[in-house]
């Protein structure tokens, strides 16, 4: 053998090897979803089974049915991604701007601002059930969805501006600079060079917003009380009573809740990896 | 009919909320143009104040007049600051950021200062239907905040030993995330083929709803019925002398339960972190390993010299945001040690001051404990971001 | 700049046509925290009862939440001043609304002499009635599969020397199973044993009958294996229902579950006498209850009255045993033939009578948090039984004492 087919060999070998960790990797991570996958399919709402298959036997697709047929649940995904859209849009515009200030300017109080930013995500969440339930009382804005799309797209803004300050911090500030020259005012720099650059930071913040919104729970609790109105998380626990769960309507929710944001995820999924780039504090 | 309405209604709620936006920039637009002007000040404190009040009478239906001397207040106070602080400087980037930092205020501050409020106070069980029908109840100064540090939300852990406890388990499931990620992401970051499809599957954790993926987990710790335990008793059954050392099933829920937490809460973490470090990875240009090469460097040298300095920086946010989550985490521990309560031994100190909240009613004595949750963290993360300003300082 | 001020008047002006709605004496809000197939039978008595003679306009709205949902939103919602009018749920968390008076007794407004002593008895607090039950039970029985064994074993001794002879054959996975973390399933055991949690609103858990209790479940988890090491709630719901145990403990709310699933198979008995000490176990017995939220007017607590007064006559309590295999409250409707006649129901009715009434009182919560949390220590050998229950007392005192900080 000599020396160069000893190294493609190794070369080979080595690959193997991470495609075989990477493969054993991948199952850890979709197996437990194949389970409830199976968990819908089983008769009788049983959660557990010491049965390792995923098909189970006499599998039928009647939770799927008495679900759809027997529960709003079309109409709750629905509601879901009413306020998921409306949410993603606002929270993305609102984050670009505000991210951009970040990056771009020098001004009083920047610093206390990003800090600001980060300590907003450090109170305990359930703590601000009770005041935000008087808040939404007092602003009469229960059982409308306008409030919760503000909450939403409020609370996401801190990563989503994170990600994008990160990204627009990478890019080169000689490009507004030439547009300024040109003219341009600061404003339309942003809008016709920066924003398009910066198309894959973009995705991974509507990504972000999106599946926050998309499965929040807190807010929704309180702000919702008929079920017509219901997100797809209210209307799931709607299947659970103090003792007895449908598991097997369960499980079937759980996988067709899963496919939007799965589909979002491979949609945006060429930009997940360089859009992600979470800024500095100082920087 | 059902779907044109729905897209009439995204649009609704798009267009009012622009709206909004629109009435914020053009009240702070007009304070950063005229600030200066001596008509401004009284012109202000009349037009701005009426109009939001006329807004609030339109939402509540409440005689007013008490709010409308808030709303003057908060109007002379924003004038002031324009006039002797911000003086018109910097316009642009204080209108970009007005409407974001406008909507955390309403979103956080109330319900902070609600907190604050509370914490000084003492609502529990008993003054509960005073404070609903007086508005008042009875201050008690420092003594709920006494109270949290010594005395125990839990019956076996005391308070430090809680703060002990999640602070291990805080920096375990960051440092596991972290690991995991980055052995992920150089594996990722070869040239091989079905990268695609792997990078989609292995953030399936991190897309699934939460809830969904904690429930599945659980079920695979189970004593009998759980995957993970019949691959042990499976393994155990194959090799004996395995056996006698002691593998075999294990009662994950009763026995280890932080463990079990801490287990699937790294496998929820990892996808995020993964993809986070590969970023990071991707804009590391080949050169300086070029350049490594030539000397002769070995992979691990690589790793240590090149790869992970150059990470850090994308690496720190992430840590910082990573520690905070992780350690607000009530998600998984609710949902793994069951929603009755459950045992004390998988609590954390969030989780512990939930059941004071809505087990106990204890309303004050956990709002304390929040603030106090909060300066910890706080302090945490300061300590994370100088860490952070040290290491680009070294650069 | 002066369009952006004519669209604050108009936005102003919109906003101001959305009139807030003003509270309607017809409009009832009832929340509800029941199993989800309850749910159809819930809305068919009140579809029923808005089309009654003299209730034209009523309308009546159910909103379902789980468990802490509910307690936490009814607080916040109590405090908020927009409550509902009605909750439906079990009686432990009404203790909870009547100490911080989110709810109103009921003494006087209704005829309580017409229902079952023990149900009212467990809805009682400080000498008040605080709801209308509509169901007795929630409490816990012993299911057998008939593959296994024909009748149910009439003592622990007989239940036992059925386990030993069956579990060698590799036949059951376990010979019985019942949720062995919930306090709520040890208490007919202490009862059995002669204990009782708590003495009007002291707890008292550091009694002998715990030790005893505790050592129980130790013998039948280690020493006989009958049950299996660790079981939560949907572990022996699986079990049972994958024919893998013969026996479960669980509640009457799962008896129509199981009658579906097991077809002729499925076998009710009594929780057995303890042979140990020869006394009959004794489990939590309850019910459901119509709760009524303070701040509730004359007017429409008239509508109320007859409301509640409808859903609990002799024909929808008997069509909620048929519906719901629930035991009527109604004493007239316990004694119906449609229940006499039927074998589950005798069953069911005896435990019951076996049973006792489940405490009401707030410190409840602290007890069965301390409960818990110590028979999970001592049932996993992480703490011995009688440091567990010295601890589990002190524990129960001091979280009580707390409550009141």
């Amino acid at each position: 053998m000599t020396e160069k087919e000893k190294r493609i060999l190794k070369r080979r070998l080595k690959f193997l090897l991470i495609h075989v960790a990477i493969v054993v990797a991948a199952a850890v991570c979709v197996y437990p979803l194949l389970r409830i996958f199976s968990v819908s399919l089983r008769p009788g709402d049983k959660l557990f089974s010491t049965d390792l298959s995923i098909i189970p036997p006499n599998a039928t697709f009647k939770a799927y049915s008495d679900l759809l047929k027997h529960t709003l649940f079309l109409r709750w995904m629905w509601n879901s991604l009413v306020i998921t859209l409306a949410t993603s849009v606002i929270g993305v515009s609102l984050a670009s701007t505000a991210a951009y200030a970040f990056s771009r300017f020098r001004f009083p109080g920047k610093k206390a601002g990003l800090i600001l930013l980060l300590s907003s995500q450090m109170i305990p969440a359930g703590m601000l059930i009770l005041p935000l339930f008087l808040m939404i009382m007092k602003l009469r804005l229960m059982n409308t969805y306008l409030g919760m799309i503000i909450a939403y797209s409020v609370s996401s803004l801190p990563f989503s501006i994170w990600i994008l300050k990160g990204y627009y911090d990478t890019i080169p500030r000689s490009l507004e600079e030439a547009a300024l020259v040109d003219g341009t005012s600061q404003v339309g720099a942003f809008w016709r060079i920066i924003l398009p650059l910066s198309t894959p930071a973009l995705s991974i913040a509507f990504l972000f917003n999106f599946t926050t919104a998309w499965n929040e729970y807190l807010v929704a609790r309180v702000v919702l009380f008929s079920s017509q109105q219901y997100t797809w998380t209210l209307g799931l626990f709607e299947l659970q009573g103090q003792y007895i769960t449908q598991w097997g309507m369960f499980a079937a929710g759980s996988m067709l809740v899963t496919i939007p944001v799965l589909a979002v995820f491979l949609y945006s999924s060429k930009w997940l990896i360089s859009g992600l780039t979470l800024g500095s504090v100082k920087g | 009919m059902d779907i044109l309405r729905s897209v009439y209604q995204v649009a609704g709620f798009i267009v009012l909320i622009s709206l909004g936006v629109a009435v914020l920039e053009g009240y702070f637009y007009y304070h950063f143009k005229y600030y200066a002007r001596s008509w401004f000040f009284p012109a202000a404190l009349t037009v701005f104040p009426l109009l939001a009040l006329a807004g609030y009478y339109g939402v509540t239906w409440e005689h007013p007049l008490r709010v409308w001397a808030y709303f003057v207040a908060a109007e002379a106070l924003v004038c002031a600051a324009f006039r002797n602080i911000v003086k018109g400087r910097n316009t642009l980037p204080y209108l970009l950021l007005a409407p974001a930092f406008v909507g955390l205020a309403l979103l956080l501050v109330y319900p902070f200062m609600f907190e604050v409020y509370l914490s000084f106070h003492d609502l529990k069980l008993t003054t509960i239907m005073m404070w609903k029908n007086t508005g008042h109840i009875p201050f008690v100064g420092l003594r709920q905040y006494w109270n949290v540090f010594t005395t125990s939300p839990l019956s076996e852990v005391s308070f430090w030993a809680l703060v002990g406890r999640t602070l291990v388990w805080t920096f375990s499931n960051v440092f596991f995330h972290v690991l995991g990620g980055f052995a992920l992401a150089l594996l990722l970051n070869n040239s091989i083929r079905f990268k695609g499809v792997y990078r989609t599957l292995l953030v399936i954790p991190w897309a699934m709803p939460q809830v969904v993926a904690v429930l599945a987990m659980r079920g695979e710790f189970h004593a009998t019925n759980g995957f993970v335990n019949i691959v042990l008793g499976r393994i155990a059954a194959a090799f004996p002398f395995l056996a006698h050392l002691g593998v075999g099933p294990v009662q994950w829920l009763s026995d280890y339960p932080l463990l079990t937490c801490t287990i699937i809460n790294v496998w929820l973490g990892i996808p995020f972190m993964m993809v986070v470090i590969l970023g990071g990875l991707q804009s590391i240009s080949s050169s300086y390993y070029d350049a490594a090469d030539i000397d002769g460097a070995s992979y691990f040298q690589k790793l240590r010299y090149i790869t992970v300095p150059l990470i850090r920086p994308v690496l720190m946010p992430a840590l910082t945001l990573g520690t905070v989550w992780t350690f607000n985490n009530i998600n998984v521990i609710y949902l793994v040690t069951g929603q009755a309560g459950g045992t004390e031994q998988a609590d954390i100190l969030v989780s512990a001051l939930y059941k004071a909240a809505f087990t106990y009613n204890r309303y004050s004595y956990s709002a304390a404990f929040a603030i106090v949750v909060f300066a910890m963290l706080f302090f945490i993360s300061v300590f994370y971001l100088h860490g952070f300003d040290a290491a680009k300082d070294e650069r | 700049m002066e369009k952006i001020f004519l669209l604050t008047v108009l936005l102003a002006a919109t906003a101001a046509c959305v009139r807030p709605p003003a509270d309607d004496p017809k409009h009832i809000v009832v929340w509800e925290q029941e199993d989800a197939q309850v749910a159809p039978y819930i809305d068919s008595v009140f579809r029923a009862f808005e089309k009654l003679p003299g209730n034209e306009g009523v309308t009546i709205t159910r909103t379902h939440y789980q468990t802490e949902d509910l307690r936490q939103q009814f607080q916040a919602a109590s405090l908020a001043g927009v409550p509902p009018d009605l909750l439906l749920g079990p009686s432990d968390t009404a203790g909870l609304y009547a100490i911080s008076g989110f709810i109103i007794p009921l003494d006087g407004m209704f005829d309580f002499s017409k229902f079952n002593k023990q149900v009212v008895d467990a809805i009682s607090l400080d000498g008040h009635i605080w709801g209308v039950p509509v169901s007795n039970g929630n409490h816990l029985l012993l299911f057998y599969n008939k593959k296994f064994i024909k009748d149910a074993p009439k003592s622990t001794g007989d239940l036992f020397s059925f386990c030993d002879k069956n579990s060698g054959e590799d036949k059951l996975e376990s010979c019985m199973a019942f949720d062995s973390g919930e306090p709520f399933w040890l208490m007919p055991w202490l009862g059995a044993f002669g204990g009782w949690p708590i003495d009007g609103r002291k707890p008292t858990l550091d009694t002998q009958a715990m030790r005893d209790a505790l050592n129980f479940y130790l013998y039948l988890k280690y020493d006989k294996k009958y049950i299996p090491m660790e079981c939560d709630y949907n572990c022996m719901d699986s079990l049972f229902k994958e024919n893998k145990t013969a026996f479960i403990i669980n509640g009457d709310w799962a008896i129509s579950g199981y009658q579906k699933q097991l077809g002729r198979n499925f076998g009710i008995g009594l929780i057995p006498k303890l042979s140990q000490t020869g006394r009959w176990p004794t489990p939590m017995v309850s019910g459901k209850y119509f709760t009524v939220s303070a701040g509730v007017g004359p007017e429409k607590m008239e509508i109320i009255k007859r409301l509640l007064n409808f859903y609990t006559d002799y024909d929808n309590q008997v069509r909620q045993y048929k519906e719901l295999t629930r035991l009527p409250a109604l004493k007239a409707a316990a004694a119906a033939p449609e229940i006499t006649s039927d074998p589950v129901a005798r069953v069911s009715m005896e435990e019951i009578r076996k049973g006792r009434p489940m405490p009401m009182a707030t410190e409840m919560r602290a007890i069965w948090d301390s409960a818990r949390n110590y028979m999970g220590l001592a049932t996993t050998r992480k703490m011995d039984v009688d440091t567990a229950v010295r601890r589990m007392q002190a524990n129960a005192v001091k979280k009580i004492q707390e409550m009141d900080r």
